[in-house]
């Protein structure tokens, strides 16, 4: 009888050992496979709202409809460097809206006022078309609705605004709620740059 | 063959032969720009063609850097794994050694409010499943170190210990632990046919997760029904469903856990390989039987724990007058009387 028990022991171990080494291998391809760390991102050139080409369309809002967190991950980021500075934003006006006495459009666009526009240097009362404005972009408020984003685009913006996942949000979703959403596939798998 | 790489190098010295007066004509225009702007303006039209930059602008202007907010630290989400491994370590010791349901409930919700509420039940073993999964079989997906660690560390655990993991570190079973308040015995042979539903889960989360790229799904994640309350957000169909298995689990002990969880599925298989685990004192017993009704989770079976099914929530210790805090309370009382007698 206590011959069957080691039997039974030594059986047991060896199962044993062979998962553990079945497991251990697993780990290692997949340690040896791992490079660095892969976060949702919107790709601009598939998104609807920064995509050229795409005109005359409406803009997209799933991203602050879909995602899971309460403020979307996905926010609008104005890329300064190519941002036209414009006297008349296409992206901080309502370009549709009357135009109050000092020539400007009436409304902004931002639904949720993130948008601040501010002259760089000092405003030239006589000419102040030809000054520069800066505009940013409150990440404290945006919730990635896309307006702005479809209009800095042609033919009146630079498309200097797109839509980007703030990785500080974002819980990396094993399958992104956006992306099944995302009528062009826009959510991509990238490496954290 | 070999045209296309010189149509590419004729094409970019061009560019560079062209870029070098532009440059120059640029600078030239940008610094006139600069020094006449506060004079008289120079008339043009927006919306412009180019957007200006640092030195057409001029008067000292610094282009503003774009908001990059990073993730989370890796040397944090290390000690995620870290703080992992800890817990099933102090898990198996309090249920093994000190056999204190007390500690392990502080534990339990130690493990709550951290893996829960804090990290919002992110990264988690049991979805890391489905993940472990394609990056086995899909050669461009793969996984951080971390999703691996989190995969592992229980399993191998599980080897030696049994569910340690389940006890006082899952998320999700600390939220239906804590809920238990009223425990029903389940009907054996109805638990036995529901437990199976967890290897079907399991195997349909892996069929779901292995289809290509774009039809893949996440099963487990999406109809995780704890997520939502650990995020205080999320569909309402998904937070009414975690509702649901909180107020059940308030009578059937840990529903989720004992029938859907498909890593406890995994985990139960790894524990039969387990050489220690929960022993309910088969030297001192009583065959009073108390511990068996204590169980929730219908793991004694003959008065022996059975390690597949047993959670380690340590309430067989703690209804048991021979073992665990009320042992000692017991011991105390009687070397008391024993005092008094004897004056």
């Amino acid at each position: 009888m206590s011959e069957d028990l080691t039997r039974r022991d030594l059986f047991n171990k060896v199962v044993r050992g062979t998962v553990l080494a079945t497991m251990g291998g697993g780990a290692a391809f997949l340690v040896q496979k791992a490079h660095g760390q892969v976060v949702w991102q919107v790709d601009a050139t598939r998104c609807i709202n920064s995509r050229l080409g795409e005109v005359g369309v409406a803009a997209c809002n799933l991203c602050t409809t879909e995602c899971v967190v309460s403020l979307s991950a996905v926010r609008a980021v104005n890329e300064y460097s190519k941002c036209g500075r414009c006297n008349i934003c296409p992206a901080y006006f309502n370009i549709t809206s009357a135009v109050d006495e000092h020539g400007y459009p009436s409304q902004k666009l931002c639904p949720r006022d993130a948008i601040i526009r501010r002259p760089i240097g000092k405003v030239d009362p006589e000419d102040p078309a030809n000054n520069f404005y800066e505009y940013l972009i409150d990440e404290q408020k945006c919730d990635g609705c896309g307006k702005c984003v479809i209009q800095c685009k042609e033919p009146l913006g630079l498309g200097s605004i797109v839509l980007r996942v703030r990785y500080d949000r974002c819980v990396d979703c094993n399958r992104c709620a956006i992306s099944k959403a995302c009528p062009k596939d826009a959510l991509i798998r990238v490496p954290v740059t | 063959m070999m045209r296309t790489p010189m149509c590419h190098l004729d094409s970019a010295r061009w560019g560079s032969r062209f870029r070098l007066p532009t440059l120059l004509a640029f600078l030239f225009l940008s610094l006139t720009f600069a020094r006449l702007a506060p004079a008289q303006a120079i008339p043009y039209q927006r919306p412009v063609e180019t957007a200006p930059q640092e030195n057409t602008i001029g008067g000292g202007y610094k282009t503003p850097p774009v908001q990059k907010p990073l993730p989370r630290d890796y040397w944090l989400q290390m000690l995620d794994v870290m703080v992992l491994a800890a817990a099933m370590g102090i898990s198996v010791w309090l249920v093994l050694k000190r056999r204190s349901r007390k500690w392990l409930l502080a534990l339990t919700t130690g493990s709550l409010a951290y893996f829960g509420f804090y990290r919002q039940g992110c990264v988690c073993p049991i979805g890391a499943i489905q993940n472990v999964a394609v990056a086995l079989t899909d050669p461009k997906y793969s996984i951080p170190f971390v999703v691996t660690a989190t995969f592992f560390l229980p399993l191998v655990i599980a080897v030696f210990f049994g569910r340690a993991f389940c006890g006082g570190v899952c998320a999700l079973g600390a939220i239906q632990e804590l809920v238990l308040l009223k425990p029903v015995q389940v009907p054996r042979r109805l638990d036995q046919a529901l437990g199976l539903l967890k290897y079907v889960y399991l195997g349909l989360a892996i069929f779901f997760a292995l289809r290509p790229a774009l039809a893949r799904d996440f099963l487990i994640c999406r109809y995780d029904p704890f997520v939502g309350l650990f995020r205080r957000t999320g569909a309402p169909h998904m937070l009414m469903l975690g509702g649901a298995f909180l107020l059940a689990g308030m009578f059937i002990g840990r529903p989720y856990c004992r029938y859907l969880c498909p890593y406890g599925g995994l985990l139960a298989w790894c524990t039969r390989l387990a050489h220690r685990g929960v022993t309910i004192t088969p030297d001192k017993e009583l065959d009073c039987g108390l511990c068996t009704e204590a169980c929730p989770y219908g793991a004694i079976d003959k008065m022996r724990a059975v390690r597949r099914n047993c959670l380690y929530c340590a309430r067989c210790y703690a209804s048991c007058p021979r073992d665990g805090e009320l042992a000692h309370a017991k011991a105390q009382l009687v070397t008391i009387s024993a005092g008094g007698s004897q004056s």
